[in-house]
């Protein structure tokens, strides 16, 4: 291959990697549009918005995780338990922004306790301590409310899940503010950078001084804080604390990472792909519904897209590997 | 690269297109009735539909999209594809509710729009819904309970696995069962554990309940597939035909065990009826025509005596 022509061929795959999630979705929409009359109304694209946000938010702290080559299979879990955390303490009398607190509290402790498990008890790969979580986090939120969901909860508290800001659901505003928050992190400050460069390469990251141990827990206290977070807007959203609420959604949440273009080896992954892998899992979800295509068919979709997604990971780092 | 990348895009797009495609087939019928479900993903919800899709058939204006999420446990998923039609401003909603003050929000969304939402299966406390077609939960499980009592001869341990905790249909179930064991002085109830209405978690608790209570008489399980795990608990330890098994629902494999004599009798639904008058009502609503507060679809017993006209 002529320099020439493999500056061009990089270039392309430069873009393509970048732009390529953005690209898919537009795509989708465009079909949609097509295909739907429903589809492409403000209504129905704040629906999709709002039914990917706490899916977005898992996103999030699970793309922080992903990038130090990690993996947080425990915010589902922390998801449940947190809604009943905060349900439990609105039920006690506890005011709005307190209980709030506590979910994100509770998320972020539990959350650190995975990266400390991980990094001092030498536990051989993050997948160990985080699916122990799931299922401490998943039989404690079932524990504490015996099972049954805890309903009726103050508006003030449904605000978050359930009311609009200047005719935006807040579920929609939470999701950008955070988004917005988490490149900020990721891009300029040193701790976030700090992940890259520990999901590159860690022996690297080390002997360049970065306290490894200190990243990685703050790593997954940010996850089980979006959990937290997604928390207070599901809880919000459905008026319930549901100890049953995001089982399987650890999964979604990879997945949105994934198709995002992050990468499962570490050290590849941004804010923007991880939003919009989020919102194509929404949209093909949205618009799966509206043509009234049952769900069984929307999990081999999704499946189907996430299998490929991981492909062009794969196929992109041999290609990496080959070039010199 | 460019091939790969483009491989994602041809994957979602063309499912699209072709869900798209099946979905747009009969575009000319104008009443649109949507019935969402708790899942598709056993017999009972099957055979509901399958009498749905009939009562639709029946009535050349009506299209009728039948939807659900993947399990029961997920309410959120029921609640986006309840939000997603309501969008469509279809002409009624017949629901089978996941959850109860998690799904009201959202009904109440189609209130405004003006769709009337018919309860199927699971009744809610929502004043504003057309109307309720199900079955008498607690009378089912009162059934379930009396049966029990003239097998056990009136004395003895008995135990309840259960489903979902919170969810109405389970309640009244148990419920029923209480009113009638409680008021049998030579019966001891010894508690009701959940499985999630599961087949593995049913076998597995059943283990537990034999281990912890050797001469345990009867168990009522509240659905069919709890049933049928508590019944291989008891053929593996040899004890069929000496505790007393009653499930509910009666799919055609627990309709077979009691006519082979490996479980004792039970509680019968009659989905397809339950999903076929769902829809008729749906119909009536959605032309404004007036809806019945309340259509008991009914329940049966079924024992080994008469298993045999329940498997047609």
């Amino acid at each position: 291959m002529n320099s020439e022509a493999s500056w061009l061929a990089r270039t392309l795959s430069g873009v393509l990697r970048r732009f390529g999630p953005l690209l898919a979705l537009l795509l989708m929409c465009a079909a949609l549009a097509l295909l739907s009359e429903h589809f492409l109304t403000v209504d129905n694209l704040l629906n999709v918005f709002r039914q990917s946000a706490v899916n977005a938010l898992l996103a999030l702290g699970q793309l922080t995780v992903i990038i130090t080559a990690g993996i947080d299979l425990s915010v589902g879990s922390l998801l449940g338990l947190c809604c009943v955390l905060a349900a439990m303490a609105l039920k006690a009398g506890v005011p709005s922004a307190a209980a709030i607190l506590i979910a994100l509290g509770a998320g972020a402790a539990l959350g650190a306790l995975n990266g400390i498990l991980f990094t001092k008890l030498r536990l051989p790969h993050p997948f160990i301590p985080t699916l122990g979580m799931m299922n401490v986090a998943r039989g404690l939120a079932l524990v504490l409310t015996g099972g049954f969901p805890i309903s009726e909860l103050p508006s003030s508290f449904r605000y978050w899940g359930a009311g609009t800001l200047a005719g935006v659901p807040m579920p929609v505003v939470v999701v950008l503010v955070f988004c917005l928050l988490f490149h900020l992190f990721l891009t300029r400050t040193t701790p976030g950078r700090d992940l890259y460069a520990i999901g590159g390469n860690r022996q690297a990251a080390l002997l360049c001084g970065v306290p490894v141990d200190r990243r990685l827990i703050l790593a997954y206290a940010l996850s089980g804080l979006m959990a937290g977070a997604g928390a207070v807007i599901l809880a919000g959203r459905m008026n319930s604390g549901f100890p049953l609420a995001g089982v399987g959604a650890e999964l979604d949440s990879i997945a949105a990472v994934i198709i995002g273009g992050a990468s499962f080896f570490g050290g590849v992954g941004t804010v923007l792909g991880t939003l919009v892998g989020a919102l194509i899992m929404g949209v093909l979800r949205n618009g799966l519904n509206l043509l009234d295509v049952s769900a069984y068919w929307q999990t081999v979709v999704i499946g189907a897209v996430i299998v490929a997604a991981v492909w062009v990971d794969v196929v992109r780092q041999r290609a990496a590997q080959r070039s010199p | 690269m460019l091939s790969s990348r483009s491989v994602v895009l041809a994957v979602s797009l063309l499912s699209v297109i072709l869900a798209a495609g099946c979905s747009r087939a009969n575009r000319t019928k104008k009443l649109d009735i949507v019935l969402v479900t708790k899942a598709l993903d056993s017999e009972f919800w099957q055979r509901l539909k399958s009498g749905a899709e009939q009562a639709a058939r029946e009535d050349p204006e009506v299209r009728l999209a039948v939807l659900a999420p993947e399990r029961e446990i997920n309410i959120d998923q029921q609640v986006a594809i309840l939000e997603d039609q309501i969008l469509k401003r279809v002409a009624a909603l017949a629901v089978a509710p996941a959850g109860v003050a998690e799904i009201i929000p959202v009904l109440e969304k189609a209130r405004a729009a003006r769709i009337p939402v018919l309860i199927v299966d699971t009744d809610i406390p929502w004043p504003h819904r057309a109307g309720f077609v199900g079955i008498d939960n607690r009378l089912g499980g009162r059934m379930a309970a009396e049966f029990i009592l003239r097998a056990i001869g009136g004395r003895g341990k008995v135990a309840v696995i259960r489903g979902v905790l919170g969810v109405a249909t389970q309640e009244d179930r148990l419920a029923g069962f209480l009113d009638v064991v409680s008021k049998a002085p030579g019966v001891r109830f010894v508690g009701a554990q959940p499985a999630n209405s599961e087949r593995p978690l049913g076998m597995t608790v059943m283990e537990n309940l034999l281990t912890r209570h050797p001469d345990l008489r009867a168990v009522f399980a509240t659905n069919d597939q709890m049933a049928l795990g508590a019944m291989e608990a008891i053929a593996a330890r040899n004890l069929t035909g000496r505790i007393v098994l009653v499930g509910f629902d009666a799919g055609r494999e627990a309709v077979r065990a009691v006519m082979e004599g490996r479980m004792d009798a039970v509680v019968a639904q009659f989905p397809e009826r339950i999903g076929r008058r769902a829809v008729q009502e749906a119909i009536k609503a959605a032309r404004g025509l007036p809806v019945e507060r309340f259509v008991d679809i009914g329940t049966g017993l079924v024992t080994r005596e008469n298993a045999h006209e329940f498997l047609r």
